[in-house]
C-alpha cells in the first residue's frame, strides 16, 4: 500500500462531512431511539406522537426487564459461550494456519482448497440433523450444546493462513529448527509471537459472531438462555396486551451496552481487521 | 516436485472416512427414551417444583399459600403470554426430552395430541379425583386404556360480554335480560350488529377470529372426523368461514385477535360485544383499564347465539422427564380441587370445571362489580348447562386451529375470501 | 522445502557410540516430528468440523429420504422422494424461496451501492479518521435480535414513529396527491421485504464500506494522476479508475453477502406481530431458513425440513459456482 500524497484526492470539503455525518446520525438513531423510549415509562411510549426526548425511568425499566428475564445469567452465558468460542477458534486456527502457510506436507494444497470450499457452506442448514445429533448426546440445554458447532470455523483457518504467510519470514522457523526446536516449541516461540494482532482480531470476530447469534442458541437452548434469546422472551411477555415498549426496548438498549464497550475499546483493532482481511482475502 | 496426487487423495479418503465415523459413532449414542420415567429425586434444600403456565391461569396467590403451607415442596412459576408461544416451546422441549418443567400447562385444544402419545406422559388417576371434573373435561383427557393424563383447571362456557354505554348511544336496549332476548341466534346476533354500527363508531365485536373461534366450538366435527381423518370440507365449517368472511367489511375491526391493535380498540370504545368465556373478563378488565374509562360500562348478557358454547379450559399435566412427579402430582391434586378453583373464579374469572365447585355458593352468588354488577357466578352456571355440542378434537386439532385463525386474519387483513381459504387448505395438507 | 533439509544435514558422525544412539533418537524422534506435526496441527480443525460441521450436512441427506415419527420423535422408514415431492410442491416453500431472493435483492444491491459511496467518502484526507470509520461500523456492534425489535417499534404498522410521521407529511398538498400515507409493513408483502432489507443493510452496509475502503486505498496513486492528467474530474477518476480497480473485491463482498443473505432468520422470526410467527399470517417474508426451522423443530417434519435444507443447499452451490465462475471471467478481463 503506498502512501498517497494530499494532492491526489485532495482534502474533503464540507458535502463530504456533511453526508458522513448523515450516515453516522442514520447508523446511531435507531440506538438513539431505543434508549430513548427505554427511558421513558409505558404509558408516555405509547403516546402519540411519540415523546422524542430521554425521559427519567431508564433504571426503573431496566429493573423491570431484570424481573421479568435472568438479565445477569443470560449476559454470563453469552459470555462463556462467545470467549470459549473465541479462544478455540483461535488456537485451532492459528494452528492449522500456521501448519498451512509454513509447513510442506503431503496433501496440504488439496486440504486447503477443502477448507476454502466449506467457508461456502451454508451450516445453518444443517440445523435440524444437529439438534438430533445434541440431543442424541444428551447436551441440549447446555452451552456446550450452542459452543459446539462454532468450535472451529473454515474462515479462522483461512485467515490466520493468508495473515501467517507474509508474517514469518521462513528463515526465523529454519533458524529455531537450527537451534534444535521441536516443531512445537518453534511454533510456540515463532508463529504464535507473529500471529498475535491476527489472533486478536480473529477472537473479535469469533466473540462477536458468537455472542450475536440467535437461531442456533434458539434451537439447541429450552431453559438456558443467551442474550438473544432472552430479548426474544422478552419482547413475547407483553403480547395479549399493548406491546410494552419501554420494557422491550430497554431490555434490547441493556442487551447492546457490553457489545457497544467491547466496540469502544477494540473498534479501532476490529476496523483495522476488516479492511486487513479485505486486501487479503 | 514429486507427484502428489496418489497419496493425498488416500490421504483424504483416510480423513474424510474419519471424521465420517466419527460423526456416525456420535449418532448412534444413546437415544434417550422419551416414555421412560426419568429417575426421580427428593427436592433438597433450596429445589423448587417448576411449572409452566400460559395467559392468565390465577395462580400467584394461590403458590404463595402453598408454599407457605408446604415448606418441603416449594414451587416456582413461570408465566408464557401466549399459548401459541408455549406450545412452540412445549413441542420443542418433547422433542429434545429437557427443558419441560415438572408440571406442564396445556390448552384444552392440545389434550388430544397429548391423549395420542400417552406414554410420554405421567398417568395421574387416583381415587381422589374421581368425579371431581364435569363428564366432558375427564373425558377429554382420558385415554382408551383409562390413564388420566391431565387435571382440568377451568371451563370455557361462553356468553356474550357488551358495552351497556354503547348500545344505549346507538339506540339499542341496555338491560341484560333484554339484550340476551335479541342474540339467540347468530342471525340475529349479526344482524343486530348491522343495526348497531348505523349508528355508532364502534364495531360490533373484537375481531373475526374471536367470532369464528365461538362459532366453531358450535361445529361437532369442526376438522376432523371420529376416526381422526382431516376433513376442512364440511359444512359446518364452511359457513363459519363465509359467515365470518362476508362480515369483514362493516362489523369487524379487521384485526388479529391478541395483537396490539386489538387490545387498542378495547380501552377507545371500538368495541361493542365479545363471545365471552369465563376467563376473558380479565383480559377485557385488563384491556379497556381499570377502573374503566369515564362513562365505559361493560355488562354480561345471559345468552349466546346459536346455544351454548364452551371456549377454552386448559389442564395441567406432568410430563415423564419430571424428576419429582410424586411432589408434583401433590400440588396439581391441591391446586385443582374446587375449593382453589372457586377462588381463582372469584378473583380472575376463569370459570370452574369442578362439578362441586359449580354449586359453591361462592360460586353461583358471585357478583362481578366491573361488569355492571352482573350476576356472572349464575350466568356462566346457566351457559355451562347449556352447552349441548362438543366438538370432536382430534391430534390435530389445535394445529389446524391455527391455520384457520391465520385465514381469518388474511381476510381481515384485505385477502379475497377464496384466495385465503385455498392458503388455508395448502396450509393444512402440510400438516399432515 | 526448508526443513527437510534442515533435518538431513543432521551431523552423520558421532564423536562416541552412547552420544550415537541418543542423536540417532533425537534424529528419528526429529524426523517423526517434522513429519507428523503438519497434520497433527491441522488435525483438530478437520476432526472437529467433521462432527459439527460435514456430519450433519450428511445426515441431512440422510434424514430427508426418510419419514419422522411427529408423536415420539423417531425415524421412520425409508420414503424415498416423498419429501422432496412434497416440498417441490409446498406453495409455502415457493413463496419463502421468492421472498428469500426478494429480500436479498432488496439488501444486498443497495447495500454495495451504498457502501462503495461512503467508502469513497472516507477514502481522503479526513479529519479525525479513525472516528468516522467506527462510527459507521457502529451498527455491527448492535446484536440484530435488539435491532430487529428497535426497528419492529419504529415500524408498528399503527403506533410506529413511520408510519405517524407518513400519515403527517401524507396531509401535506402535494404529497397527497403522490400517495403518501403509512404503510402495511408487516402485512404487505413487499414492504415487509423492504423492512426486513432495510435492517440488514443498516448493519452490514458500513462493514462493506470498509472492506472497499481497504481496496481503495490499494489503488496505486499514478493511476490517478495519469487520469487527472487526462483532464478527468473527480467523478471521472471513480468511475475510469477506482471502480473497476476494486472489481475483485466487489466480487468478494457479493459472494459473502449470497451466502449470507440466503439465510437470513432473525430479522422475519423477530419483526413478525403474528403469534405464529411463521413470517406473518399470509408467510408473506417467510424465508427459507425459517421455513426449514419452522418445518423440522416447530412442526417436527425432519424429513421434510431436511430435503428444503438440501434444496437450498443445492441451490446456494450453484449460485457460489456462478459466482466462481463471474470472478474467472472478471479477473481474467481485468488482467488483460
Amino acid at each position: 500500500m503506498s502512501r498517497r500524497s494530499s494532492t491526489a484526492t485532495g482534502r474533503p470539503g464540507f458535502l463530504v462531512y456533511g453526508l458522513l455525518a448523515a450516515v453516522v446520525l442514520g447508523s446511531a438513531l435507531p440506538l438513539y431511539w431505543s434508549y430513548m423510549i427505554g427511558s421513558h415509562t409505558k404509558d408516555e411510549a405509547n403516546d402519540s406522537p411519540p415523546p422524542l426526548l430521554p425521559g427519567g425511568h431508564f433504571f426503573e425499566n431496566a429493573r423491570r426487564v431484570l424481573d421479568t428475564i435472568d438479565f445477569w445469567q443470560a449476559l454470563l452465558n453469552s459470555l462463556i459461550v462467545a470467549t470459549v468460542c473465541g479462544v478455540s477458534v483461535v488456537f485451532f486456527s492459528t494452528l492449522a494456519g500456521y501448519s498451512f502457510a509454513k509447513l510442506r506436507f503431503r496433501g496440504s494444497s488439496t486440504l486447503m482448497g477443502f477448507v476454502v470450499m466449506t467457508m461456502a457452506i451454508p451450516t445453518q442448514l444443517a440445523t435440524v440433523p444437529l439438534f438430533v445429533l445434541m440431543r442424541n448426546y444428551g447436551l441440549l440445554d447446555t452451552l456446550a450444546a450452542v459452543a459446539l458447532p462454532t468450535l472451529v470455523t473454515a474462515f479462522g483457518v483461512f485467515f490466520m493462513r493468508q495473515y501467517l504467510i507474509d508474517a514469518i519470514p521462513d528463515e526465523l522457523i529454519e533458524a529455531a529448527r537450527v537451534d534444535g526446536a521441536s516443531m512445537l516449541r518453534t511454533f510456540w516461540s515463532v508463529a504464535v509471537p507473529a500471529a498475535r494482532p491476527a489472533m486478536a482480531i480473529l477472537f473479535l470476530f469469533t466473540f462477536m459472531t458468537v455472542w450475536t447469534d440467535y437461531m442456533w442458541p434458539l434451537v439447541a437452548l429450552q431453559d438456558t438462555e443467551t442474550l438473544p434469546v432472552a430479548l426474544d422472551r422478552l419482547a413475547l411477555t407483553g403480547q395479549g396486551q399493548t406491546t410494552d415498549y419501554a420494557l422491550v426496548l430497554c431490555g434490547a438498549g441493556l442487551a447492546t451496552i457490553p457489545l457497544l464497550i467491547l466496540f469502544v475499546v477494540s473498534g479501532r483493532q476490529l476496523v483495522a481487521g476488516i479492511m486487513q482481511g479485505a486486501v487479503k482475502g | 516436485m514429486r507427484k502428489r496426487t496418489a497419496p493425498t487423495r488416500r490421504l483424504l479418503a483416510a480423513a474424510a472416512a474419519g471424521s465420517l465415523l466419527l460423526g456416525l459413532t456420535a449418532a448412534c449414542g444413546d437415544n434417550s427414551d422419551p416414555t421412560k420415567s426419568a429417575k426421580q429425586e427428593s427436592l433438597g434444600e433450596g429445589d423448587q417444583l417448576t411449572i409452566t403456565t400460559f395467559g392468565e391461569f390465577g395462580y400467584d396467590e394461590l403458590i404463595d399459600q402453598w408454599n407457605q403451607e408446604n415448606p418441603d415442596i416449594q414451587v416456582k412459576q413461570t408465566k408464557v403470554a401466549l399459548w401459541d408461544d408455549w406450545k412452540n416451546e412445549l413441542n420443542t422441549d418433547l422433542q429434545a426430552g429437557s427443558g419441560l418443567p415438572d408440571v406442564v400447562a396445556i390448552e384444552g385444544d392440545y389434550m388430544p395430541a397429548v391423549v395420542a402419545a400417552p406414554d410420554r406422559w405421567v398417568d395421574l388417576s387416583q381415587s381422589e379425583v374421581d368425579g371431581r371434573w364435569l363428564d366432558f373435561k375427564s373425558a377429554a383427557a382420558t385415554t382408551p386404556d383409562g390413564a388420566l393424563l391431565g387435571y382440568a383447571t377451568d371451563a370455557g362456557p361462553e356468553a356474550i360480554c357488551y358495552r351497556a354505554d354503547l348500545f344505549k348511544d346507538a339506540g339499542l336496549p341496555t338491560d341484560r335480560d333484554e339484550v340476551a332476548k335479541l342474540m339467540t341466534t347468530w342471525d340475529d346476533y349479526f344482524s343486530l350488529g348491522e343495526q348497531f354500527v348505523k349508528n355508532s363508531d364502534a364495531y360490533w365485536y373484537d375481531a373475526s377470529g374471536s367470532v369464528a373461534q365461538a362459532m366453531l366450538n358450535q361445529v361437532p366435527y369442526p376438522f376432523e372426523k371420529s376416526d381422526n381423518a382431516v376433513d376442512i370440507e364440511n359444512d359446518g365449517l364452511k359457513n363459519v368461514y363465509q359467515t365470518v368472511s362476508s362480515h369483514v367489511g362493516d362489523l369487524s375491526p379487521q384485526v388479529p385477535q391478541w395483537s396490539d391493535d386489538w387490545t387498542a380498540n378495547f380501552a377507545d370504545s371500538k368495541v361493542a360485544t365479545v363471545p365471552c368465556p369465563g376467563w376473558m373478563r380479565s383480559n377485557i378488565k385488563d384491556n379497556t383499564g381499570d377502573p374503566a374509562p369515564k362513562g365505559a360500562v361493560w355488562d354480561v348478557a345471559d345468552v349466546f347465539p346459536g346455544g351454548g358454547g364452551n371456549w377454552g379450559g386448559s389442564y395441567l399435566a406432568i410430563p415423564k422427564t419430571s424428576t419429582h412427579q410424586e411432589d408434583a402430582l401433590k400440588f396439581i391434586t391441591w391446586i385443582t380441587a374446587p375449593e382453589q378453583q372457586a377462588q381463582i373464579f372469584e378473583k380472575y374469572g376463569n370459570f370452574p370445571s369442578q362439578v362441586d365447585a359449580l354449586s359453591d355458593p361462592k360460586v353461583t352468588s358471585f357478583t362481578d362489580e366491573y361488569f355492571n354488577n352482573a350476576p356472572v357466578g349464575e350466568i356462566f352456571a346457566d351457559r355451562a348447562a347449556a352447552i349441548d355440542v362438543q366438538p370432536y378434537k382430534g391430534p390435530l386439532y389445535s394445529d389446524i386451529l391455527g391455520k384457520f385463525q391465520d385465514a381469518i386474519n388474511r381476510v381481515d387483513a384485505g385477502k379475497d375470501p377464496d384466495e385465503s381459504w385455498a392458503t388455508f387448505e395448502q396450509d393444512v395438507a402440510s400438516l399432515q | 522445502m526448508l526443513t527437510e533439509q534442515r533435518a538431513e544435514a543432521a551431523p552423520r558422525e558421532p564423536a562416541t557410540p552412547t552420544v550415537d544412539r541418543r542423536l540417532l533418537r533425537r534424529q528419528r524422534r526429529s524426523r517423526w516430528d517434522l513429519k507428523v506435526s503438519p497434520y497433527l496441527y491441522v488435525s483438530p480443525f478437520f476432526v472437529l468440523f467433521g462432527i459439527v460441521g460435514l456430519y450433519p450436512l450428511v445426515y441431512t441427506v440422510f434424514l430427508s429420504v426418510h419419514d419422522w415419527d411427529r408423536l415420539y420423535y423417531r425415524r421412520g422408514g425409508f420414503n424415498g422422494w416423498a419429501n422432496y415431492d412434497f416440498v417441490l410442491h409446498d406453495p409455502v416453500f415457493q413463496k419463502a424461496l421468492v421472498n428469500t431472493f426478494s429480500i436479498f435483492l432488496m439488501s444486498s444491491v443497495p447495500q454495495i451501492v451504498l457502501a462503495v459511496v461512503i467508502a469513497a467518502l472516507l477514502d481522503g484526507q479526513l479529519r479525525g479518521r479513525t472516528f468516522w470509520r467506527m462510527s459507521v461500523l457502529l451498527p455491527f456492534a448492535v446484536v440484530p435480535a435488539a435491532a430487529v425489535l428497535i426497528f419492529g417499534s419504529l415500524l408498528a404498522d399503527r403506533s410506529g414513529l413511520v408510519n405517524q410521521v407518513l400519515a403527517q407529511i401524507g396531509d401535506w398538498p402535494v404529497l397527497h396527491q403522490l400517495g403518501i400515507g403509512p404503510v402495511a409493513w408487516h402485512d404487505h408483502r413487499w414492504w415487509s421485504h423492504f423492512a426486513i432489507a432495510g435492517m440488514v443493510n443498516w448493519r452490514w452496509t458500513g462493514y462493506n464500506a470498509l472492506i472497499f475502503l481497504a481496496a481503495m486505498q490499494a489503488v496505486p496513486r499514478d493511476l490517478y494522476e495519469s487520469a487527472a492528467l487526462d483532464g478527468g474530474g473527480k467523478i471521472r477518476q471513480f468511475w475510469s479508475v477506482t471502480l473497476p480497480m476494486i472489481r475483485p473485491t466487489m466480487v468478494f463482498v457479493i459472494v459473502t453477502s449470497t451466502i449470507g443473505g440466503l439465510q437470513i432468520f432473525t430479522e422475519p422470526r423477530l419483526f413478525d406481530d403474528t403469534p405464529n410467527r411463521e413470517g406473518g399470517a399470509d408467510h408473506e417474508f417467510m424465508t427459507s431458513t425459517l421455513y426449514i426451522y419452522v418445518k423440522g423443530i416447530e412442526d417436527q417434519f425432519y424429513g421434510r425440513a431436511s430435503a428444503a435444507a438440501v434444496i437450498l443447499f443445492v441451490i446456494i452451490v450453484a449460485i457460489a459456482l456462478l459466482n466462481f465462475g463471474l470472478t474467472r471471467f472478471l479477473t481474467r478481463r481485468a488482467e488483460k
